[in-house]
């Protein structure tokens, strides 16, 4: 049996690492007692996929994992036995039995969208700049170097709270070829925020962000692995 | 607390995840509903002060209590250090991100010497004074407890009691006292009084120390009629009654010690003369199995850990190792918990055993010969002779395993060039025993590891009078086992001297190191046990600035009735007994595990039928 759990990563817990949420997740497995399904080999390890990294000291109310359970169970009873066996900060708030075949939910997530909260500041400098620009290029650290991405391809949409000056909404690629961290891009547009000047430092100001899901593409739209329609 | 400033420093540094805390199991109370706040500090990184034993039993023992709230700080990483003064945090504990300064305690476990600059970075951190005499009113007391503290004269001017010997019962008598001290408006001495009248409690600031002309000890005595001419150790009579925690915190971030801890006794009857846990960790106290595997059960319910690691000084030791083991693993094969086995013995690691082992995950071959001769393994005790090394890998090496590592000292007492060629000579006779075993059987791709330490005299043990090797002397050992090791399979490892060295001078330092240590940190030592943050010339000029000569304490042979400094603390085995010992291993005699026969140091006097 195949299900796709769908889980937070809270304020309290917004500095664990990947490899850290993923131990997490295996441990709570195990103190919840679920039925997991273990892979052969030498070094057997749980059967156990996640969606997309999400990166330290980010927050998210969608974040996604696959599980094979070596017998079939209730998912309520998963929902309720995982919640009580996790640390505070992660929450599980969905679980979906999907096809075995099905393909992975890494291959299948193409889009994430953020909440980006910056203290005091007004947006609209920075997306008039944006808006303006024909491309905007940036530095990407990768496996083979520093390369040079267009910001403006990675990214649908950015657009400024109706109800908040101070929050961005961000519509953008997330885990495949030309993807960028939501903080590149918050990076640039705190740049870009700041005129051609180049004399401003950086304000000294908090910024948070906090993915609000992941979406994959089904009959024309975007939708969540529980299947919800991006809104 | 500006939790948003906290926030954004946080966001800058590497693994922040250091200081969030919120793991699974972690303790949540109400600041406001306890009487006693109590912070468990701990002088290294997070990942090395979690993985601690010590730690776990005594976060949670004093937890139990609902007067009080025990809670957690370690060490923050040099770049998170820089941040916190930047910003001006003060250093504050995981759990509720309070400044240290608003405790009523701060309890540093002192596990090793390279720990003690962070020790007065932590408090000037937390902006608490870092000397004992210059603090007043609203500071919190500073106790140390942990192997260390035997001789913590080195802190003696920084500390305000230090607590001997183990916690379990200690812990909760202090508390008590500060309890009923809170109440009373009294002095904070008269708080010492009343915690020096607890067994085991040692208050430094009330023992005066005086020097002969050549800087020897001429006096250690007692500037009050509050306290005895001796302080004697604490210690848990029954292990299976003895509080154990049941949950234990899960850390998110991989911690150097990432599993469950299972602590099979306390103590070692072995009786190896060059170490100090073998002396002052006595006697040997045992866990029965029934306990053992009650507790293994509730901890692998409320922690998920895969791998259970039984613990002590000398696990293969345990009377009931083999029942034990097979019980484990009969319980748990199934839900796939691993189980391994740390610090084994050469001598009685039997094959039937390597096997049970395999069975669930294979671990790494470990030996430790200490010495490469067996006149010099007969000097320091250690009770293993070269077949049953031989026999011992043999046995690996047909099971299956093909890495071996072996763990050396250089620099012991009487070590000769011969010694050293010894311990090349046995590399190669771990070489040809796998050359033996048939093609067949034996896994491909030997591999061995020799790794060789620089021996530091401890106190408390039978070398505490003798000298440490100059660091030349170290240097020049190191390049001729290089030379001897270059041998096919062979890894050389071994260790600068210059840590040992500092080592050397403050495991066996007196209260006039308090200068020293304060200078060291003032021209930026801290975090010492860190090789890439080592600064030996912080050191060294904080040596010339005291006028103090660290040779003195390294490089000088004691007598044998010089007053040392540690000799008004009682760990329950005497000078005589250590003196006899030293006396034996000059005559390269060697004494037999005590559980066979008393040898007389002196431990029963601690209580009827301990040992």
């Amino acid at each position: 049996m195949r299900v796709i759990v769908e889980y937070t990563r809270e304020e309290r817990v917004k500095y664990i690492s990947h490899l850290d949420l993923m131990r997490t997740m295996q441990r709570a497995v195990r103190r919840a007692g679920i039925p997991i399904a273990y892979s052969q080999g030498f070094n057997p390890h749980p059967a156990m996929a996640f969606a997309s990294a999400l990166p330290v000291g980010v927050t998210s109310q969608g974040e996604y994992m696959d599980i094979i359970l070596a017998e079939p169970m209730s998912l309520p009873v998963l929902k309720e036995r995982l919640n009580h066996a996790l640390p505070k900060g992660i929450t599980i708030l969905g679980a979906l039995d999907v096809d075995e075949k099905a393909p992975s939910l890494m291959s299948l997530i193409e889009r994430a969208d953020y909440r980006v909260t910056a203290t005091g500041m007004d947006w609209e400098k920075a997306l008039t700049a944006y808006s303006n620009s024909a491309e905007i290029i940036v530095m990407k650290k990768g496996k083979k170097g520093t390369t040079t991405v267009n910001l403006k391809d990675s990214v649908d949409t950015v657009g400024i709270d109706s109800e908040n000056k101070e929050v961005l909404h961000l519509f953008m690629k997330v885990g495949g070829k030309g993807s960028l961290k939501p903080e590149a891009v918050v990076d640039a547009l705190l740049e870009l925020s700041q005129g051609n000047s180049g004399e401003a430092e950086l304000p000294d100001r908090s910024v948070s962000i906090h993915r609000t899901g992941l979406y994959f593409r089904k009959n024309g739209d975007w939708v969540t692995p529980l299947l919800r329609r991006k809104n | 607390m500006d939790k948003l400033l906290l926030d954004k420093i946080m966001g800058q540094v590497s693994k922040p995840v250091r200081y969030m805390g919120n793991e699974y199991n972690m303790v949540e109370k109400n600041p406001e509903e306890v009487s006693i706040r109590y912070a468990f500090a701990f002088p290294d990184v997070y990942e090395v002060g979690m993985s601690h034993l010590g730690m776990k039993i005594l976060y949670h023992l004093i937890n139990e209590r609902s007067d009080t709230y025990c809670e957690r700080v370690f060490a923050p990483w040099v770049d998170m250090e820089g941040k916190m003064r930047q910003a001006d945090i003060p250093l504050f504990t995981l759990e509720t991100k309070t400044p240290l300064s608003k405790f009523d305690i701060v309890g540093f476990t002192l596990q090793y010497e390279m720990s003690y600059t962070n020790i007065l970075n932590m408090l000037d951190l937390a902006g608490i004074p870092l000397l004992a005499e210059q603090r007043t009113g609203e500071d919190p007391f500073v106790i140390v407890g942990g192997p260390c503290a035997y001789n913590a004269e080195p802190l003696a001017d920084f500390v305000d009691i230090v607590a001997l010997g183990e916690g379990e019962e200690l812990t909760g008598e202090l508390l008590d006292a500060y309890k009923e001290w809170k109440g009373s408006g009294e002095s904070r001495r008269a708080f010492l009084e009343r915690a020096a009248q607890i067994s085991g409690v040692y208050i430094p600031g009330f023992y005066d120390v005086t020097y002969l002309e050549d800087g020897r000890i001429a006096s250690v005595a007692p500037n009050t009629d509050a306290v005895q001419s001796r302080v004697g150790k604490r210690i848990v009579h029954d292990m299976d009654r003895t509080y154990y925690p049941d949950r234990i915190i899960v850390p998110f971030m991989n911690i150097v010690h990432d599993r469950i801890m299972l602590e099979l006794f306390r103590g070692c009857t072995r009786g190896c003369r060059f170490c100090q846990a073998g002396m002052i960790y006595r006697p040997i106290r045992e866990r029965s199995p029934e306990r053992l595997l009650e507790l293994a059960e509730k901890l692998v319910q409320s922690t998920g850990y895969e791998e259970i690691s039984l613990s002590s000084l000398s696990t293969s030791d345990y009377s009931e190792l083999e029942h034990l083991v097979k019980q484990l693993m009969k319980r748990f094969e199934d839900k796939r918990v691993a189980l391994s086995l740390p610090s084994l013995r050469l001598d009685s690691f039997e094959k039937e055993f390597i096997q049970e082992v395999q069975k669930v995950r294979k671990t790494g071959l470990t030996f430790a010969p200490e010495a490469g001769t067996q006149r010099l393994r007969d000097v320091i005790n250690k009770g293993v002779t070269e077949e049953d090394l031989v026999q011992t890998v043999t046995d690996a090496f047909e099971s299956g395993w093909n890495g071996v590592k072996l763990y050396f000292m250089i620099g012991l007492p009487t070590e000769t060039r011969e010694d050293l060629q010894g311990i090349a000579d046995l590399a190669k006779r771990v070489t040809d025993c796998y050359y033996r075993v048939d093609r067949e059987k034996r896994q491909r791709g030997l591999k061995i590891t020799v790794s060789a330490s620089c021996f530091v005299p401890k106190p408390f043990t039978p070398f505490q009078w003798e000298p440490q090797d100059t660091m030349e002397q170290f240097r020049e050992k190191q390049e001729f086992l290089k030379k001897t090791l270059r041998l096919k399979h062979v890894n050389f490892n071994w260790h600068d001297p210059e840590v040992s060295f500092l080592e050397a001078v403050f495991a066996r330092g007196d209260r006039r190191l308090g200068k020293v240590l304060l200078s060291a940190w003032k021209n930026g030592a801290v975090f010492d046990g860190w090789s890439e943050q080592f600064n030996l010339d912080a050191w060294m000029k904080a040596f010339e600035e005291n006028k103090v000569k660290p040779e003195f304490y390294a490089h000088r042979k004691r007598e044998q009735h010089e007053i040392l400094p540690w000799d008004h603390i009682d760990t329950g085995v005497t000078k005589a007994f250590l003196w006899q010992e030293w006396q034996r291993a000059l005559r390269g005699e060697i004494t037999p595990d005590c559980r066979l026969d008393c040898t007389g140091c002196g431990i029963r006097r601690l209580g009827e039928g301990l040992c």
